[in-house]
């Protein structure tokens, strides 16, 4: 194949949308996936705790 | 460095007599050249290192009980290292603004003219002030999130002294005229291939680090220095691909041609803002703002979101630099759409942080040290909203090439990257020395209102400037002739390049007050007693004696 | 399933970075990826010229002192631009350009068509000192650039760097570059015919910065100056309403 400006520009134009789009459904269904929740919960929180040594 | 066994001393002093080998070799390829120079710079610096080394290399062997515990002491030389930098860069920057307002204060030498000392101040301030505090509280953040040491004891020292090499390299070479002139990479060919070495150590001592966390989860915050790590380490090579003119010539010339340079630049210039200047410093924000509020981030979830938001959208918003230039105008438009898109992310993450602080407003009024990581919360909110604003093409077209990019570079490196990251010194300094608290509290109040009469004052005068200029730029007359010519303009800015000189000077005053601050805080404010709770029950009966201040 | 990839992608914080390296990389590739092919959609511009040694001397002292920091080189496609600076930016006009100085910010004016607009011995004057020029300037003074001689004897490496990257310098141009350089300077010299032969005759030789015996900084300078947006004719020959490329000589 041929690769000119405009065969490239056209790529970009509609797999740029389509990995986009894509990559946006995945990062949702991880951050509102059920079982991360907990896992989540426990970050949040977990920086509060003491933390003066670390686990040995 | 008292804690670095005989073989890593060993190990330091082969490295820096390899160092000092190759600054030599500068020095003599380069006799005719400013690389000549760098070079015996590059020897003194690691001379002088090697003089600190061997000067401790008979002193007693590290104690064992010290792998239960932080290494904090790369930390502590950081924040010096931060807070040196700061004053030299925005010492500079009010220098070079002043300059501007009256341009006999070069004193007629060429190495303080306004062009060799601009580079000076931006790559003082971002890199030597900016990269020092990101890398300082990167390897607090990630030892308290993962609980866990840092992987090595070496290569935190080789990461900070060299990229503090780098700076000084840089920096001096603008005095001299070294310049690539490509904006906020200026550095030449050689101090860009020791920058990859370092930050390669870097991201492989980061990761090290983290893989020897217990929770599966990685901490937020460190998602956003792994990016900022990342990312910057593929704009920074592909940014500065050149070939120098010769290895005795500090010259080079970049591979990029016309068009592609100019894409290649801002792509690496907007996203240096992006992951240097936003990711990095919300990593900050995530973690010392919960710390020092004392109250868990207001979502999680929205922090992920906007973190993948940031990572992905940032990378197509460089462009809008380019509005209405001879860039294929597609390129231009994508720019313009992703940097409004941006905005939602960005707004996710100053939102989650002043959302964190609802409900403890008392706080905030109190403590003046979590005022300036909210006030640095809300800069960043407006200032994301003023970048998106800026993008779009017709707005771009009266402020780009004005005080108004200068205004709202400013907004962000003042009042977001600056003021969160004496907020989260302030946090981090009694935290890591052991103290109880800052030497004084009222010098934090007064550093902070210096720092927002500064940045509001600045801004304020930028924004009037630029849009000023902009406007007496396409102003016409009724008879359809340009109706003021380039020196009506510039004669109209120096009220406001005056106004903006004196609210850099105050911000600048307030960074020496706060140095003051820490040092004496060091020095004097009395250890924090033991807390014995805080030790884990198998360590506290180990070394019960052993967990009071590390020096 | 996809939540026990995701434990594992972040348990071993490779596969993290790796997925930041795949969000961040593909905005930079949709975008940059179909300007190396860009050549073909810029026009081919016959006229096109290369820098002279003196010129890319001069466009090294331009970068070295930082002056992008406060002019542009990049008339936008705006009514107002276009009237006061001259005919809008072309892509094709900064193809030899390593790096390009578009630049970012106007403290003072565009400079993308300054060439030609003024005469030498104003730019002379105005570097030596901007104010003795323009009353209400605010730009720091060169005046020691035109008692620093311009340093010769390595142009030839330059010239062989901007051809690894893609500047087509002949071998004779890059042997001559020293030559080319003083004899450009200095009209009266034997290595003055040289230069016309070499980059063609409308290249501008002449002693820049008054003195025409010695090859300074100024000389450089002033001669990188005098070429900006004169490369080509191109951009000309695209507007709406023509207009002449400036004559010092008128």
């Amino acid at each position: 194949m041929d690769v000119t400006h405009a065969t490239l520009v056209e790529a970009a134009k509609s797999w740029g949308l389509f990995y986009l789009i894509g990559f946006s459904i995945c990062v949702i269904i991880y951050t509102f996936w059920p079982a991360n929740r907990e896992l989540f919960d426990r970050a949040k929180k977990g920086i509060l705790d003491k933390d003066d040594q670390p686990w040995t | 460095m008292g804690q670095l066994t005989t073989r890593e001393r060993d190990l330091a002093a082969a490295i820096l007599l390899v160092l000092a080998i190759v600054g030599i070799a500068m020095a003599a390829a380069g006799r005719f050249d400013p690389i000549g120079v760098h070079g015996a710079i590059v020897l003194l610096y690691s001379l002088g290192l090697l003089y600190l080394i061997m000067s401790s290399s008979f002193g007693p062997p590290p104690d064992p009980s010290r792998i239960s515990r932080y290494y904090d002491d790369p930390i502590k030389v950081g924040v010096w290292f931060t807070l040196l930098w700061a004053i030299f860069g925005m010492f500079i920057g009010v220098w070079a603004a002043a300059q501007l307002a009256w341009p006999s204060l070069n004193f007629d030498t060429a190495w303080a003219s306004f062009g060799r000392i601009r580079p000076a101040h931006t790559t003082g301030v971002i890199f030597g002030f900016g990269g020092n505090a990101l890398i300082t509280t990167s390897f607090h953040v990630v030892q308290r999130t993962s609980r866990a040491r840092l992987a090595d004891q070496l290569s935190p020292w080789f990461v900070l002294f060299g990229y503090n090499l780098f700076c000084i390299v840089a920096v001096t070479g603008y005095f001299m005229g070294v310049t690539q002139s490509k904006e906020y990479a200026e550095a030449e060919w050689y101090a860009d291939l020791w920058l990859v070495i370092v930050w390669v150590t870097y991201f492989v001592l980061y990761i090290r680090t983290l893989a020897r966390r217990r929770e599966p989860h990685i901490y937020v915050a460190n998602w956003y220095y792994l990016a900022f790590i990342v990312v910057v380490a593929i704009l920074h090579i592909i940014n500065n691909l050149t070939v120098p003119v010769s290895l005795g010539h500090a010259k080079s010339y970049t591979i990029w041609p016309g068009v592609q340079d100019s894409m290649v630049q801002w792509w690496y210039g907007h996203n240096a803002v992006a992951f240097f200047l936003t990711a990095g410093f919300l990593a900050m924000l995530y973690y010392y703002l919960p710390k020092r509020a004392e109250r868990p981030i207001f979502s999680y979830r929205l922090s992920i979101l906007s973190f993948w938001g940031i990572t992905f959208f940032y990378m197509w918003a460089g462009s809008h630099h380019l509005h209405y230039t001879a860039l294929p105008h597609w390129v231009q438009n994508l720019g313009m759409t992703f940097s409004v898109m941006l905005l939602v992310p960005s707004w996710a993450s100053a939102g989650n942080a002043l959302l964190t602080l609802n409900g403890a407003w008392h706080k905030v009024r109190d403590d003046a040290t979590l005022r300036f990581i909210m006030m640095a919360a809300f800069f960043y909110g407006l200032s994301t909203f003023e970048g998106s604003f800026l993008a779009v093409r017709p707005v771009n077209s009266l402020s780009h090439y004005t005080d108004w990019t200068v205004g709202h570079v400013h907004a962000g490196a003042l009042g977001w990257v600056a003021l969160i990251t004496y907020g989260s010194l302030y946090t981090l300094v009694p935290a890591i020395w052991k103290r109880e608290r800052m030497y004084s509290a009222a010098l934090v109040e007064v550093h902070f209102w210096l720092a927002f009469a500064g940045t509001v004052i600045y801004v304020f005068a930028m924004w009037n400037s630029g849009i000023i200029q902009g406007l007496m730029w396409r102003t016409y007359t009724g008879e359809g002739t340009l109706a003021y010519s380039f020196v009506d303009s510039l004669v109209a800015m120096y009220p406001y390049y005056i106004a903006r000189a004196f609210g850099g000077l105050l911000f600048l005053i307030g960074a020496v007050v706060a140095t003051y601050n820490i040092w004496m805080t060091v020095r004097g404010v009395p250890a924090l007693a033991e807390r014995h709770e805080d030790v884990p029950v198998a360590a506290h009966l180990a070394d019960g004696a052993a967990t009071g201040p590390a020096e | 399933m996809r939540e026990l990839i995701h434990r594992k992608l972040e348990r071993t914080a490779i596969g993290f970075v790796l997925a930041i390296i795949l969000a961040a990389s593909v905005g930079g590739i949709v975008e940059i990826a179909p300007l190396f092919t860009i050549d073909e959609t810029v026009e081919d511009v016959e006229d096109m010229r290369l820098y002279t040694p003196l010129e890319l001397a001069g466009r090294n002292i331009y970068i070295r002192e930082g002056c992008y920091a406060c002019h542009s080189q990049m008339i936008r496609t705006l009514r107002d631009e276009v009237e006061r600076y001259g005919p809008f930016s072309l892509a094709v006009e900064s193809k030899y350009d390593h790096p390009m100085l578009w630049g970012s910010k106007r403290t003072g004016p565009d400079l993308a068509r300054v060439g030609g607009k003024y005469s030498d011995f104003w730019h002379v004057a105005h570097l030596t000192n901007p104010r003795d020029v323009v009353p209400e300037s605010n730009m720091p003074a060169y005046a020691w650039l035109a008692r620093t001689p311009l340093r010769l004897d390595d142009l030839g490496s330059h010239l062989a760097a901007q051809r690894s990257v893609g500047v087509p310098y002949t071998d004779e141009m890059i042997e001559n570059a020293a030559r080319d350089a003083f004899g450009q300077a200095v009209p009266d010299s034997e290595q003055a015919s040289g230069v016309t032969e070499r980059y063609g005759e409308e290249t501008q030789v002449s002693a820049f910065d008054g003195v025409a015996t010695r090859v300074t900084e100024m000389d450089a300078l002033v001669a990188y100056l005098q070429i900006l947006g004169r490369l080509t004719k191109a951009a000309y020959q695209n507007t709406a309403a023509p207009e002449q490329v400036p004559d010092p000589s008128d």
